[in-house]
């Protein structure tokens, strides 16, 4: 079963954080390819495919950005990016770059191990159903019906507004990746971040998770990262 | 002649040299107590002695009382400069011992769980071979623990250079109420997962502006405090309303209380050298709370500590929201 390993890309300069990823990846079962630098990760990356890369951001040769860059440019490969750097704009900056995802060092195996596998489904999902929400979009107890626009939780439908459906069957197409405000803005409104919009999409937001019965601090269905987006748990 | 109708002819000198001193005593630096003192001498000597309405510095009497006054003009001036630098250094004083304190606060305490973690590297490099599976998972969790532990003091320190770095305004952003509290329990739950807490919150969306990442920092914080030093606490309540446009938020226990004698000093980060002997998550309860004050006086709030008359202790911040 080996030829069925998901692969993935690791590129890290520290070594210790490197071999500790590695190891952490290694045990859960997924096939890891190792690189120091930004240089040696294109060609790897180039030669290899991954399925998915994990990329520090504080590399050596060049920013981690660029890398994001290249890889973005004829792929859909998801990238999780590391990152010491606790400031949302940078968290941002990557999101809007390409990345689907962040973890903040230091974390745990537990939360890495999470976000892969909520990132490779996330790839599967929409490789599987094509840019077009078609058919259903199932994840615990919530399903949502794209082409009767309904949502339902424990098979009872939930009334969402034109608008909350909307920005709900958004974040279900991009399941287990953290969508900023002004991806979301831009997707459902069109515009730009304008003075308020992030503010309407708080309160859109918060209706929707009050709908969907979501409690503060529970492991609820829409992840929010303050000061930066919302994410579709899976 | 009007000096007459004062009455105070001989003592005329003697108000000269008392208007000299009160300009000297209210203005900054030696500028014009000189000048007042000049100006004294000129006049008394010019219009109230002999010969009068002539200057005449020949007569010894008139000398010294212009020398005496000048001689007054800068001292007192020299004695209030001093006394004002005095309070300016005493201010920046306070500051840098805080700062100090909290520096040989940290430090201390960022060797006891590096001794436990460098041990623990070594001994299992060494000798893991002749561990039994429980003894190398003891040191495993020691190792666990101790480092989430100088993740939080590194938060914490991290949290005071945003603000320390002095220039640097909090940037306040409008921040969902509700979205702040599912943050900050999320991330409390990863440490303390056994820990219920209570939450009470308005069903009305709020918002307040805020650095989140620094208000997410003090509710962990005070939450984390309850659960390490309330000890009996069997309920744990984090509850927010609001008085006119200000939120108040209120983390409740139902534990031991805190000793009076501390109340006053908690949120100073103090660090006396009696606090040495006790274990090292006390003092961090110190240092975190002073965190927090710093974090709440940089956004223009108030907060506060009090026991409860039930049992328990009750830690109060206030923000303002949005109109």
């Amino acid at each position: 079963m080996i030829q069925n390993k998901y692969k993935i890309l690791l590129v890290e300069d520290e070594a210790n954080i490197r071999n500790l990823v590695a190891t952490m990846l290694d045990t859960a079962g997924y096939q890891t390819i190792l690189a120091e630098s930004c240089s040696i990760a294109k060609a790897l990356f180039t030669s290899y495919l991954p399925d998915l890369v994990i990329l520090d951001l504080g590399l050596p040769d060049m920013d981690g950005m660029d890398l994001l860059d290249f890889v973005r440019k004829d792929s859909l490969t998801p990238i999780i990016v590391l990152s010491a750097r606790t400031n949302e704009s940078d968290k941002i900056s990557a999101l809007d770059r390409g990345a689907n995802d962040y973890i903040t060092k230091p974390f745990g195996s537990g939360e890495l191990l999470a976000r892969v596998r909520a990132a490779l489904r996330n790839n599967r999902f929409s490789a599987d159903e094509g840019k077009l929400p078609g058919g259903r979009f199932t994840h615990k107890e919530l399903v949502i019906d794209y082409d009767a626009r309904q949502v339902f939780i424990n098979e009872e439908e939930i009334k969402l507004t034109q608008t909350e459906y909307n920005i709900l069957a958004l974040l279900s197409e991009n399941c287990g990746k953290m969508m900023t405000y002004a991806s979301i803005i831009k997707a459902i409104w069109g515009s730009c971040v304008q003075e308020g919009s992030i503010k309407k999409l708080q309160v859109n937001m918060a209706n929707i998770r009050k709908k969907l019965g979501d409690k503060p601090g529970e492991a609820n269905y829409i992840a929010n990262e303050l000061g930066v987006g919302y994410r579709l748990n899976t | 002649m009007f000096q007459y109708s004062f009455g105070v002819w001989e003592h005329i000198t003697t108000v000269f040299v008392f208007a000299v001193f009160l300009i000297s005593l209210l203005t900054d630096g030696y500028l014009y107590g000189v000048i007042a003192a000049f100006i004294g001498t000129i006049s008394v000597n010019y219009a109230f002695t002999f010969p009068y309405f002539a200057l005449n510095f020949t007569i010894p009497v008139n000398l010294i009382s212009g020398l005496v006054m000048i001689a007054i003009a800068v001292l007192t001036s020299a004695l209030t400069t001093k006394l004002k630098n005095h309070e300016a250094t005493k201010a920046e004083s306070e500051k840098e011992r805080m700062r100090a304190n909290l520096l040989r606060a940290v430090s201390h305490d960022l060797r006891t769980p590096l001794t436990t973690i460098y041990g623990s590297g070594t001994t299992l490099l060494e000798n893991g071979d002749a561990m039994t599976e429980e003894q190398k998972n003891m040191i495993i969790t020691g190792i666990k623990e101790d480092s989430e532990w100088l993740i939080r003091m590194v938060e914490n320190l991290l949290s005071i250079t945003r603000i320390d770095s002095g220039q640097i305004k909090i940037i306040k952003t409008p921040t969902v109420l509700e979205e702040l509290i599912d943050s900050v329990m999320l991330k409390f739950k990863k440490r303390f997962s056994a820990q219920k807490v209570e939450i009470e919150i308005p069903d009305d969306m709020i918002i307040i502006p805020m650095d989140a990442i620094l208000i997410e920092q003090v509710i962990v914080n005070i939450l984390e405090n309850a659960v390490l030093h309330a000890e009996g606490m069997t309920c744990l309540t984090l509850s927010v309303f609001t008085i006119g446009n200000r939120a108040v938020f209120e983390i409740k226990d139902d534990g031991c209380g805190i000793d009076q004698k501390r109340i006053e000093s908690l949120f100073c980060g103090d660090y006396t050298p009696e606090d040495e002997v006790v274990d090292s998550q006390k003092k961090n309860a110190g240092i975190g709370l002073s965190v927090c004050a710093t974090i709440i006086k940089a956004h223009g709030g108030d907060i506060k500590a009090e026991n409860l008359k039930d049992g328990g202790a009750v830690f109060r911040f206030t923000l303002d929201t949005e109109e």
